[in-house]
């Protein structure tokens, strides 16, 4: 029986060593590894114990390429502005290969098609590619802009921006697809790796490459690479303005029915509206230069009645005139020129400037 | 890629009465690859360890045969499951759990599961599996013996 536990103990030692030589991942055990199976017998002659006797047979682990590129969540289209500068969509890279390696990274646009959130219209401008340094967000300071990730380990998953610029003079809804392509490189030495080919033929005695990626989203099973699309959506504003007058008072009828004579002041609206399903507009600024036939005014000299500018008023009706009972006191005027900044209008939402100057 | 060793009696030893009895064994690997048939059926090939990579499916085969002159009584197989290895089935095997210290089936052992407590033994807790064979081997007899596992 000493015996017996000893050789039990070996055994054990054996798997130990083992367990040392061959790191396991999700990904698999490590391109490369030696799996030694030994196999041992006790046994009895004539009732006395034998010698153990052992076997042992061992094979390579070969290298399977694996590897996925998604869209990185939370999916969705990332809502861009027209001349927006940076505009982020973002994907993730793992190698669930069972080595450490370097992916090749390109980036391609759509040329009509399917986005995956609509058909293609338009390319978004100077795609670049960058890498998260982890933390998820894109950030020029921390994030690297590269052409390949270097030395990804097995199920390690890297984030990668892709950065481009949106022209100008495009209309809510247009979509800008983007394909983000990794392939597999050796991996190993710093800079991007040698390409990797599959191992033709039979096995041999050292580790062979296996290319085991799936067709999952329209990818191609088995060359080592993978892609995923992503797409910007773009939300303009789509102002329309209009401009309104009223007659307020004239000098004769005061306010009521009043006349457009010399001396009568008038009521300007200017209404600022915005489009359904538009994105919000903001920084609305306004300016507008009297006729020399009107001056500016802010009170009526005949009765003292104070006209100020009011600002940031709404419509009596969709399309209707300025609601005079609604807005704040703001803006301001320089000689015949009125300016006012108006607070954010959201889609379908207007916004408006009210105010008085007298007929010369 | 098989190796063969055989442990022969020392001269020396008190059992040199039986230095011609010995045991010969051998381990063999394969990979199961599921592959069509003439008729587009699927069926399962056994082949030589070729191409290798984690997932496969393994069968190794243990081969035994009493060269001897004597039959071999007790005779006992044990295995270590490789660490790379996820054992799936024995043919008939005792198994181990905690490294080669208890034995039993595979339903009637614990082990302590993430929250300390005793659970079930899983297929893939296995360390060792191991065959106690009830007769002896007579004289120039032999057998096989398998397990499954798959690579890590």
């Amino acid at each position: 029986m000493i015996k017996k536990s000893f050789a039990l103990a070996a055994a054990s030692a054996t798997a130990m060593a083992l367990a040392l030589a061959s790191p396991t991942h999700a990904a698999g055990t490590a391109a490369g590894s030696t799996i030694t199976n030994t196999v041992s017998v006790d046994y009895r002659v004539g009732g006395v114990q034998q010698n153990q006797v052992t076997a042992a047979d061992s094979f390579v682990v070969d290298r399977k390429i694996v590897l996925t590129v998604v869209e990185r969540a939370p999916i969705g289209t990332t809502s861009v502005s027209p001349g927006q500068t940076s505009a982020v969509t973002a994907f993730d890279v793992t190698n669930s290969s069972n080595e450490t390696l370097d992916f090749a990274l390109g980036v391609t646009q759509l040329s009509g098609g399917a986005a995956p959130r609509g058909t293609d219209t338009f390319d978004v401008t100077a795609p670049l590619l960058w890498v998260d340094n982890g933390d998820g967000v894109f950030n020029s300071a921390t994030d690297t802009q590269v052409s390949f990730i270097d030395g990804l380990a097995a199920d390690a998953t890297r984030t990668v921006f892709v950065v481009a610029n949106v022209p100008l003079g495009l209309a809510t809804g247009a979509i800008a697809g983007v394909t983000l392509t990794a392939t597999a490189r050796e991996g190993g030495a710093a800079g991007l790796g040698a390409t990797i080919t599959q191992t033709a033929g039979a096995n041999t005695a050292g580790k062979d490459t296996v290319f085991a990626d799936d067709a999952t989203g329209g990818n191609t099973a088995s060359d080592g690479a993978g892609f995923a699309r992503d797409d910007y959506t773009v939300a303009a504003a789509a102002l329309s303005v209009r401009k309104l007058s009223t007659i307020f008072w004239d000098p004769v009828s005061l306010y009521a029915e009043p006349k457009m004579i010399p001396g009568a002041i008038v009521r300007y609206c200017i209404a600022v509206e915005n489009a359904a399903g538009s994105a919000a507009a903001t920084n609305v600024s306004l300016s507008d230069t009297l006729p020399t036939t009107l001056a500016f005014v802010s009170r009526n000299a005949a009765d003292g009645q104070a006209l100020p500018i009011r600002v940031n008023g709404g419509l009596t009706a969709p399309g209707g005139t300025c609601d005079p009972a609604t807005g704040t006191t703001g803006g301001s005027n320089s000689g015949q020129t009125v300016s006012a900044t108006l607070e954010d209008i959201a889609a379908s939402g207007a916004k408006t400037l009210l105010f008085y100057a007298k007929v010369n | 890629m098989t190796r063969l060793f055989f442990t022969f009696l020392a001269v020396a030893s008190p059992a040199a009465a039986w230095a011609a009895d010995a045991v010969s064994l051998t381990s063999t690997v394969l990979v199961e690859r599921q592959k069509l048939d003439a008729q587009g059926r699927p069926t399962v090939a056994l082949e030589e360890p070729q191409v290798v990579v984690p997932g496969d499916k393994l069968v190794f085969h243990l081969n035994y045969r009493n060269a001897g002159a004597t039959p071999a009584q007790d005779f006992t197989v044990t295995n270590p499951i490789p660490a790379s290895v996820s054992f799936t089935a024995g043919d008939g095997a005792i198994v181990s759990v905690d490294g080669g210290t208890s034995w039993g089936r595979l339903a009637a052992l614990k082990v302590k599961g993430a929250d300390g407590q005793p659970r079930a033994a899983l297929p893939t807790d296995v360390t060792h599996v191991r065959w106690t064979l009830a007769s002896p081997i007579p004289a120039g007899g032999g057998g096989q013996l398998s397990f499954r596992g798959i690579v890590k």
